[in-house]
C-alpha cells in the first residue's frame, strides 16, 4: 500500500512541476504582457515602457527569467505581483480564507443537502415529489449564476434591506466590535454569495446521488437486509445509501479547485474579496507572479483532488486494489 | 442522513443574526465612495507603471498635497488664478524660474514640518527617468529644484512655455524625504511606507483591507483646515452592477461613474436620496486610422493613407446619433482629439454631420466603385474592406463599432469589428497592426499632451500620422506664454481636416452622491480632491 502511494504522490508532484513548467512559458507566448497594458488609457512611451521593463526585471531572456523565478521559489518566495507592489504569497494567504469560507460553505451544503434530497429523491422515484425536486434543481442548474445573484442582491438587499448587497464585511463596524458581531457580520455577508453558488450546483450533487441511490437499491444485499425485517429506512441509510456514496467520492475531487477558485462571476457581483476574482484580474492584467501563484494553486489543487479521489476509493471500497 | 429541517432552522437562525447587520445606516460623519479598483500604491513617484491607475491617484489626493491646485475653469496657462495649497504663495524671477513659499502650516501626519527639502527632494526623484519614466517624461523642462532655506523652493526651466507653473505643481505632490528612500522605484517600493503612507493632506491613512476597502480619517491639523467629514472610506467593487447595488441599499454614499447602459443612471436616478451629478470628462474615444500597411511598417496603408477615403468614412457616419443611442445626453461629439476637459476645445466649431452624397463623391474620386456589383466597393481587386479592433471589456465600444459597421454597409464599404482580449489588443495597437483601432484615451487637463499622440515623433503616435504644420503649430501654441488659443484652434481644424481619426465621443462621467451630503464640490481632473469642503446636512 506504501509503496503505492509513494508512487501516486510522485506521479502528481512530477505533474505538478511539468504543469508549472509549462504555465510559466506559455504565458509568456501569450500576446500581451504586464507593461504593455499601460499603452491603453494612460499612454506610455516606446523608452518610458523599457525603463519599466528594466525595472520589472522583463527586459531579460525568458529562460534567465525561468531560473530567477524558479530559484525563488525554492525558498517559497513567488515574488512581488505587478499590479498590487506585494509578495504574491501574502496576497495569496490575505484572500484564502474568504474563498475557503465561501466554497467550504458551498461544499458543506452541498454535500449535506444535496446527498440528502438526492438519496430523498431515489427513495420516493417518479412521485411528485421525485420531480418536484428535480425540476427545481434542474432550474437552478439552469440559471446563470451572475444573473441568478444579481436578482438575489436586488431582491434581499435592496428591495427587502435584509442582508448585505456586496463586500465581506461592513467596513463601518467599529475597531472595537466584539468577536460574536463581526461573525455575524461576516455571515450576513457570505449568505447571498453561497446561497447563490448552492443553487445553480447542487442539481450535480442531486443527481449523482439519486442514480448511486437507484442502482443500488436493486441489489441483493438490500432485498436481503428487508428480508431480515429492517425497516426501509434503516435499509436505506445503513445499506444502501453508504454504498451509494462511492461515486459521489469523485464529485468531491472535482470540487476541490472550486473550493480555492470559487466562482468568479460570483465574487465579482458580490465583492467577494476571493482568490477567483484576484486570479481574474492576475489574468485580466497579464501579471506574471501572481498568475503563476494562483495558477499553481489551482494545479496542485486539481492533482491534489485526483488523488485523494483515489487513496479514498483505495481506502474505502475493498474491491479497489492497491496497484 | 442530515435532516432538512435542522438545516432549516440553522439557515433562518442565521438569516435572523445577520439581518440587523444589512442596509445599516451610515454614521455622521462619515462618506464611503465605492470604486472599481481599489488603491494599491497610493503615493507620489512611485504610481508608475502597473501604479498608474486612478483609485491611486484619487487616494494620492487626499493623503498629499499639490503646491497649487488648478483653477475651477481648469486654465492651465494662467499661474494667477491657480489656488494655494501647500505654497502659500509664489513669485517670478525671470521668465525662467518660479519661487514658491511654503505653508509654515503644513505639517506631515506624524507631526513634522513640510520643508522645502522635501520638494527638492520628491522633484529630484520625480525628473529620474530611472524612478519616475512618466513623471520625468512630463517635468522635461524643469531643469532644477532647490531649496532657500526651509520654506521657499526655486523651480527653473529650460525654456519659456505656458504651462511651467501646471508642470511645478500638478503633476506631482511632495512626499516626505525622512521617510522614503531617495532610489525606491514602483519595482522596489519601501514596504512600511506603502503598508502606511505618511502624507500632508486632508486625511490620514488608517487601515486597507485587501479586495475590500480603504479607510481614511480627517487630519485635525490639516494646514487648510481639518475636513468636516471624520472618516472617509474608498470600498472597492469591480462591477458596475455591484457599485449600484452598494448605493441604492445604502451601504455606499458616492460613487465616480455610472457608464452606460442607461438603463444604469435610470436605476439611480429613481432613488430620492440620491443625486446624479455629470461632469465633464478627461476621456476620449475615437476610431484611430492607421497610416502605415499594418503588415509592412515602412509602406503606406493601401486603403488608410489616402485622406479622400479617410474623410469618406467620417463623412458616412452619423456621430451625433451614435452618441445619443449609447451615452444619451452624458456624452458631446468632440471637435479634434479634445476631451471635455481641455479648454482649448472652447470657441470650436461643430464637427461635421453625415453626409452620404458627399462621402461617396471622395470615394469615387479616390477610384473606389463596386466593379463585381456585390455590395462593396473594389480598387484593383481590393476590396474596401477594413478590420476595427477593439477590447472586449468594452460594452460601449462593442456598440458603437456595430453601428459604424451598419452606417458604412450602404457606401459600399464593409467593416469587421474584431473582439479582442485587452492585452492582445494593446499589443496589436503598439505593433501597428490594425487597420481601425477604437481607441480611449484619459487626458491630461493641458492640451501640450496632444503632441503625444498627434505630432510625427509622438512617443505614443501608434498610427504614424505626420503634418509637419501641425507639429510646427503644437511647438508654437505651448511656448506662447498667452493667447495661444487661435493657435490651438487652427491644430484643432488641421488634425480634423486630415482626419487621422474619426474623434466619435467625449462622454461626461456620472457621479452620484447622496443628498445627505451639502457642499459637494467635484473635480473633472481628480474626482474626489475637495472632499475635504463636504460636509454633512
Amino acid at each position: 500500500m506504501s509503496r503505492w502511494l509513494l508512487g501516486r504522490v510522485a506521479q502528481a508532484l512530477a505533474t505538478l512541476v511539468l504543469v508549472t513548467v509549462l504555465l510559466f512559458f506559455l504565458m509568456r507566448l501569450a500576446p500581451g504582457d504586464p507593461l504593455g497594458q499601460l499603452t491603453e488609457e494612460r499612454q506610455y512611451t516606446p523608452d518610458q515602457l523599457a525603463t519599466l521593463r528594466r525595472l520589472y526585471q522583463m527586459d531579460q531572456p525568458v529562460s534567465r527569467q525561468f531560473v530567477n523565478w524558479a530559484g525563488a521559489l525554492l525558498h517559497g518566495n513567488l515574488g512581488p505581483s505587478f499590479s498590487f507592489h506585494r509578495p504574491v504569497t501574502a496576497l495569496i494567504a490575505e484572500r484564502l480564507p474568504a474563498t475557503l469560507l465561501l466554497g467550504g460553505t458551498v461544499l458543506v451544503i452541498n454535500f449535506t443537502l444535496g446527498l440528502w434530497l438526492g438519496a430523498l429523491q431515489a427513495a420516493r422515484r417518479g412521485t411528485p415529489i421525485d420531480r418536484g425536486l428535480t425540476t427545481l434543481s434542474l432550474a437552478g442548474f439552469a440559471m446563470p449564476s451572475f444573473w441568478l445573484a444579481l436578482m438575489l442582491a436586488w431582491l434581499v438587499a435592496i428591495r427587502w434591506r435584509l442582508l448585505p448587497a456586496a463586500g465581506m464585511e461592513n467596513p463601518l463596524l467599529e475597531p472595537d466590535a466584539g468577536a460574536w458581531t463581526r461573525g455575524l457580520d461576516v455571515l450576513g455577508h457570505l449568505i447571498l454569495p453561497a446561497a447563490t453558488l448552492v443553487i445553480v450546483s447542487i442539481a450535480v450533487t442531486m443527481r449523482y446521488q439519486r442514480r448511486a441511490m437507484l442502482e443500488v437499491l436493486p441489489l441483493p444485499y438490500i432485498v436481503a437486509a428487508r428480508a431480515k425485517g429492517l425497516s426501509e429506512g434503516a435499509v436505506r441509510r445503513r445499506h444502501a445509501w453508504r454504498n451509494a456514496l462511492f461515486p459521489v467520492l469523485t464529485l468531491v475531487g472535482l470540487w476541490l479547485p472550486i473550493l480555492a477558485t470559487g466562482s468568479v462571476f460570483v465574487e465579482a457581483v458580490f465583492a467577494w474579496p476571493g482568490l477567483g476574482s484576484l486570479a481574474a484580474e492576475a489574468i485580466g492584467r497579464r501579471d506574471y507572479p501572481l498568475l503563476m501563484g494562483t495558477g499553481m494553486l489551482v494545479s496542485a489543487l486539481v492533482i491534489g483532488g485526483g488523488l485523494l479521489t483515489d487513496v479514498a476509493y483505495a481506502v474505502l471500497d475493498p474491491r479497489v486494489r492497491w496497484s | 442522513m442530515p435532516s432538512l429541517k435542522s438545516g432549516l432552522a440553522v439557515a433562518i437562525v442565521a438569516l435572523a443574526g445577520a439581518a440587523p447587520l444589512a442596509g445599516q445606516s451610515h454614521a455622521r460623519d462619515v462618506l464611503v465612495i465605492v470604486t472599481g479598483q481599489q488603491a494599491t500604491m497610493p503615493i507620489p513617484t512611485f504610481m508608475e507603471g502597473p501604479a498608474n491607475l486612478t483609485a491611486n491617484a484619487d487616494v494620492a489626493d487626499q493623503l498629499f498635497l499639490r503646491l497649487a491646485e488648478l483653477p475651477k475653469d481648469l486654465i492651465t496657462t494662467d499661474e494667477r488664478r491657480f489656488v494655494p495649497a501647500l505654497a502659500k504663495s509664489w513669485t517670478r524671477r525671470d521668465s525662467l524660474t518660479l519661487v514658491f513659499d511654503l505653508d509654515p502650516r503644513a505639517r506631515w501626519h506624524d507631526g513634522r514640518p513640510v520643508t522645502a527639502q522635501d520638494v527638492v527632494f520628491t522633484f529630484q526623484r520625480a525628473r529620474n527617468p530611472e524612478i519616475a519614466p512618466k513623471l520625468a517624461g512630463l517635468l522635461k523642462h524643469v531643469t532644477g529644484v532647490t531649496a532657500e532655506g526651509e520654506r521657499r523652493v526655486v523651480f527653473r526651466f529650460d525654456r519659456v512655455y505656458a504651462e511651467q507653473f501646471y508642470d511645478a505643481t500638478f503633476n506631482v505632490e511632495p512626499i516626505p524625504a525622512h521617510l522614503v528612500p531617495a532610489a525606491a522605484t514602483v519595482a522596489s517600493p519601501p514596504v512600511a511606507f506603502v503598508q502606511h503612507p505618511i502624507g500632508d493632506g486632508p486625511y490620514r491613512w488608517v487601515r486597507s483591507v485587501p479586495g475590500q476597502f480603504i479607510e481614511l480619517e480627517a487630519n485635525p491639523e490639516f494646514s487648510l483646515g481639518a475636513p468636516k467629514i471624520k472618516r472617509l472610506f474608498f470600498r472597492t467593487a469591480p462591477e458596475t452592477d455591484t457599485r449600484i447595488n452598494l448605493l441604492l441599499s445604502g451601504e455606499a454614499d458616492a460613487t465616480d461613474n455610472i457608464s452606460t447602459p442607461l438603463a444604469n443612471v435610470a436605476r439611480v436616478s429613481a432613488v430620492p436620496e440620491l443625486r446624479i451629478l455629470p461632469l465633464p470628462s478627461p476621456q476620449l474615444g475615437y476610431l484611430l486610422f492607421n497610416q502605415r500597411d499594418r503588415a509592412d511598417r515602412s509602406k503606406p496603408h493601401p486603403i488608410l493613407s489616402d485622406v479622400n477615403v479617410r474623410r469618406a468614412i467620417a463623412l458616412g457616419l452619423d456621430r451625433y446619433a451614435i452618441v445619443r443611442a449609447v451615452f444619451g445626453q452624458y456624452a458631446e461629439v468632440p471637435y479634434g482629439p479634445a476631451s471635455q476637459v481641455l479648454g482649448i476645445r472652447r470657441g470650436s466649431p461643430k464637427p461635421a454631420g453625415r453626409d452620404t452624397a458627399q462621402a461617396r463623391r471622395l470615394l469615387t474620386k479616390a477610384g473606389w466603385f463596386d466593379h463585381d456589383g456585390d455590395g462593396v466597393l473594389d480598387r484593383d481587386g481590393r476590396p474596401l474592406e477594413l478590420a476595427l479592433n477593439f477590447p472586449l471589456t468594452s460594452e460601449i465600444r462593442k456598440q458603437i463599432s456595430l453601428q459604424v459597421q451598419e452606417q458604412l454597409r450602404p457606401l459600399g464599404i464593409r467593416i469587421d469589428p474584431v473582439r479582442l482580449e485587452g492585452p492582445v489588443w494593446i499589443e496589436r495597437r503598439s505593433r501597428g497592426d490594425f487597420d481601425i483601432d477604437f481607441s480611449s484615451a484619459t487626458q491630461d487637463p493641458t492640451p501640450s499632451g496632444l503632441t503625444q499622440s498627434w505630432s510625427c515623433q509622438g512617443g505614443t503616435n501608434v498610427a504614424r500620422y505626420c503634418d509637419p504644420v501641425v507639429d510646427s503649430l503644437l511647438d508654437r501654441a505651448i511656448a506662447m506664454p498667452t493667447g495661444s488659443a487661435p493657435l490651438w484652434q487652427e491644430i484643432l481644424r488641421r488634425i480634423e481636416a486630415s482626419q487621422p481619426a474619426i474623434f466619435i465621443y467625449a462622454p461626461s462621467f456620472i457621479y452620484v452622491v447622496s443628498r445627505r451630503f451639502s457642499n459637494v464640490v467635484i473635480r473633472p481632473e481628480s474626482s474626489w480632491l475637495l472632499v475635504r469642503q463636504w460636509s454633512i446636512r
